[in-house]
């Protein structure tokens, strides 16, 4: 299975850009999180990825982020909100480790995935064995 | 101009291969390129992970994950040598070390901006990483499917013959791009070149089909689409006549079609008997439509079938005489005529060779037609004969003066004295055996060589003239006299030999009536002024036409020996020879029995008032005259 998750990282690698990279990547991760949504709400701050969302199968783009069920977040945001957060830089992640799930990230131009045990039991998340790899104890 | 066009082709060609060559000259230069700078920055990288791995080394002494986080300020201090290296093209410069869940974590990096934290995962390929790990063996791995990154180096970092790290060297360049930029108008350049000579191409194509077919069209005839005499006059000058035999076709009495049925029908019987012409012979072979209902093929020869030509003009005969034409509502049939000329290498030109087979289809026609008569059947012994004398043949005989003359003597009916003698020309082989003309005639008629054998018969026969002052006679054909090479050879003789041509008897043999019959009368007329003699020989069969008398100067008439040789058996034989003594004797002309093989025949003849007699009874052909 992990050969299947590596192949399907990488082999789109070779014939897709950096952003259809991250489009797939976040398509795996939201699935992976929210297994259960036959349809995914997802709102995020920055502007610039959103239509990457917006054309990930069975996800659609809100914008109130309280009607979110997946938030992708740049900034700290001080949100209320029971969905589950996602940091698009290190920093983020260290700032808001206690909450935020896990992040996507590129690190010295590579894809970076990395999830919070403690924040995925807080949500009951259970992820796949493919995904097991990338979960940190701590940052 | 076929030599221009070759020049033209050579020169394109040439153009569209150096262009060819300059592009991938091209390409490779780049491909070099390429390849020396990044050799160069490889090794500047590898001298770097060197430098690096040596300083780690001397400060390290076991592990380094331990000992870099339990001395902040070693840590800093190396990170902050492996910035020193960081510049644009080396843009980062890292130490990760592999945890026990096989992640690899960083233990140093020069990054000035987004430095990682001490221990912080890393993302990578693990199982080229972990190769480089457990092999201890330094790994360049080509990045090109990121867009950000161009090379990684990596160097184990090997203590106590244990990986404890890994230095990560990334770089990248502009420099292939901008090689590849210098290039590129080059690169556009040579594409449009190439889209134009594709177009000059597609254009070139083009205008040779349409050549091509304003070609074909002009030397096809557009009814049977066989060749037409435009094609045939092209092909005269180049054909290789030895290579072909040649065959003559016409369809008979295609008059009638047309006057009964129309021309629609008649150009239909055309197009039919075309189509069953090009399907009964084979690709390289060549149909042409030589005029009217007239056919001329081309038959490439074959090594094992001399006369391959008769045999193919069988089939088209009659596969052409059991086809049924059907045209509107009537059923048409038709048959065809075919002269064939088996060896047409033996003519001085490929015309005479064409007129060759259009004799033989004229006779073909005239002995009854939906036949079939070739060079060879013609001479109805020849295809039997396996000893007929090539060409060559006959030539090495006249070189060696192996063409002797045999002579026959002629007698006096009455006293049987020898009056004249015939001159039979024979070639003497070199082992002594001898030759008849029917052996040899057939392959040199139209040739040089006829002509020179013909000279070498009169010249043999003046010398025995010369010599016993007696008359002989020597056989021509009404051919050779409209031949105005052999007439002028004839004349020629005479002149040499004035004194001695009133000896001289000239006996003519095939003589139907033909179109020149009044340049052959005026020639005889002509020969006939030096004294010579003419005979018409073989009177009685084949062409014998009465009105001959009439036309021609005729002093002798020979009466044919399938007449005479059962004359004394006969009624009929020796009533068709009375009457022709008779006629002769009013006309004033002397008569000579041929073929007298018996003391019976002879003494019939002689009841006849023949004049003069010849035959084996009385003497054969002898070598000398006595």
């Amino acid at each position: 299975m992990k050969k299947i998750i590596l192949l399907l990282l990488l082999v789109p690698l070779l014939f897709a850009s950096d952003i259809k990279t991250e489009q797939k990547i976040y398509g795996l991760i939201i699935h992976a999180l929210l297994p259960q949504k036959t349809e995914i709400r997802v709102w995020t701050d920055s502007q610039s990825p959103t239509n990457i969302f917006c054309l990930i199968k069975d996800v659609r783009c809100v914008n109130n982020p309280e009607n979110a069920d997946f938030l992708l977040l740049s900034k700290k945001k001080n949100i209320q909100t029971k969905g589950i957060k996602f940091a698009t830089n290190i920093q983020l992640l260290e700032a808001e480790k206690d909450t935020i799930v896990g992040g996507f990230f590129w690190e010295k131009g590579r894809p970076n995935i990395l999830f919070l045990r403690k924040n995925l039991q807080k949500h009951n998340i259970t992820l796949p064995k493919s995904m097991q790899e990338y979960i940190e104890d701590e940052l | 101009m076929k030599n221009i066009k070759q020049l033209y082709s050579f020169i394109f060609v040439s153009i569209v291969l150096a262009i060819a060559y300059l592009f991938f000259s091209t390409a490779q230069i780049q491909q070099i390129l390429n390849e020396n700078v990044e050799s160069i920055f490889i090794k500047e990288a590898k001298s770097f992970a060197q430098n690096i791995n040596n300083n780690i080394k001397t400060v390290i002494k076991e592990d380094p994950y331990r000992e870099l986080k339990e001395n902040q300020a070693l840590q800093k201090k190396m990170e902050h040598a492996l910035s020193i290296i960081i510049n644009d093209t080396f843009k980062y410069i890292f130490v990760l070390y592999r945890d026990s869940n096989g992640n690899y974590r960083y233990l140093l990096d020069g990054s000035k901006e987004d430095k990682a934290r001490f221990n912080q995962r890393l993302s990578v390929d693990k199982k080229l990483w972990s190769s480089v790990y457990d092999t201890k063996v330094p790994l360049i791995i080509n990045q090109k499917e990121l867009d950000n990154l161009w090379i990684t180096y990596l160097k184990p970092v090997v203590l106590n013959n244990k990986t404890v790290a890994i230095i990560a060297i990334d770089f990248s360049t502009q420099l292939p791009q901008s090689i590849s930029n210098a290039i590129e108008p080059l690169n556009k350049i040579f594409i449009y070149i190439f889209i134009a000579i594709g177009v000059l191409i597609v254009i070139l194509i083009y205008q040779s089909i349409r050549s091509i077919k304003i070609k074909k069209e002009s030397i096809t005839d557009p009814l049977t689409q066989a060749y037409n005499r435009n094609y045939l006059r092209d092909l005269l000058s180049n054909i290789d006549i030895t290579k072909y035999q040649i065959m003559m076709l016409d369809i008979d009495h295609f008059k009638q079609v047309n006057d009964n049925y129309g021309h629609k029908a008649g150009d239909y019987i055309l197009a039919s008997s075309a189509k069953i012409m090009q399907n009964e012979i084979r690709d390289e072979d060549i149909l042409i439509r030589f005029g009217g209902e007239e056919f001329l093929i081309f038959i490439k020869k074959s090594s094992v079938n001399s006369y391959l030509a008769y045999n193919i003009a069988q089939r088209i005969r009659k596969k052409i005489e059991e086809s049924r034409f059907s045209y509107e509502d009537k059923e048409l049939q038709i048959t065809i005529s075919v002269g064939v000329s088996c060896q047409p290498e033996h003519f001085k030109t490929v015309s005479l060779a064409i007129k060759y087979a259009d004799e033989m289809l004229y006779k073909a026609k005239r002995e009854g037609r939906n036949q079939v008569i070739s060079q060879s059947t013609n001479d109805t012994t020849l295809l039997k004969k396996t000893n007929t004398k090539s060409i060559n043949d006959v030539k090495e005989a006249l070189e060696e003066q192996r063409v002797v003359c045999f002579f026959q003597a002629i007698y006096n009916a009455e006293s049987l004295t020898v009056v004249k003698y015939e001159a039979l020309v024979r070639i003497k082989e070199k082992d002594g055996s001898i030759t008849s003309p029917a052996d040899f005639l057939e392959s040199i008629t139209y040739t040089n060589v006829y002509n020179d054998l013909t000279k070498s018969v009169l010249e043999s026969v003046f010398t025995q003239i010369k010599e016993k002052k007696i008359q002989i006679s020597t056989n021509l054909n009404f051919s050779d006299i409209l031949d105005n090479k052999i007439f002028d050879l004839i004349i020629h003789e005479l002149e040499l030999h004035k004194e001695l041509s009133s000896w001289l008897i000239i006996e003519l043999l095939e003589y139907e009536l033909i179109e020149e019959i009044t340049i052959v009368q005026s020639r005889l007329l002509r020969i006939k002024e030096y004294g010579v003699k003419i005979a018409i020989d073989d009177f009685g069969s084949g062409y014998s036409n009465y009105s001959i008398f009439k036309l021609l100067p005729i002093d002798i008439l020979k009466i044919d020996g399938s007449l005479i040789k059962d004359i004394d058996m006969s009624e009929t034989s020796y009533k068709i020879t009375h009457s022709i003594i008779l006629l002769a004797k009013e006309l004033g002309i002397t008569t000579v029995a041929e073929f007298v093989h018996s003391k019976e025949v002879l003494e019939t003849v002689k009841m006849l008032h023949i004049d003069e007699v010849q035959g084996f009874y009385l003497a054969k052909p002898s070598p000398n005259i006595l």
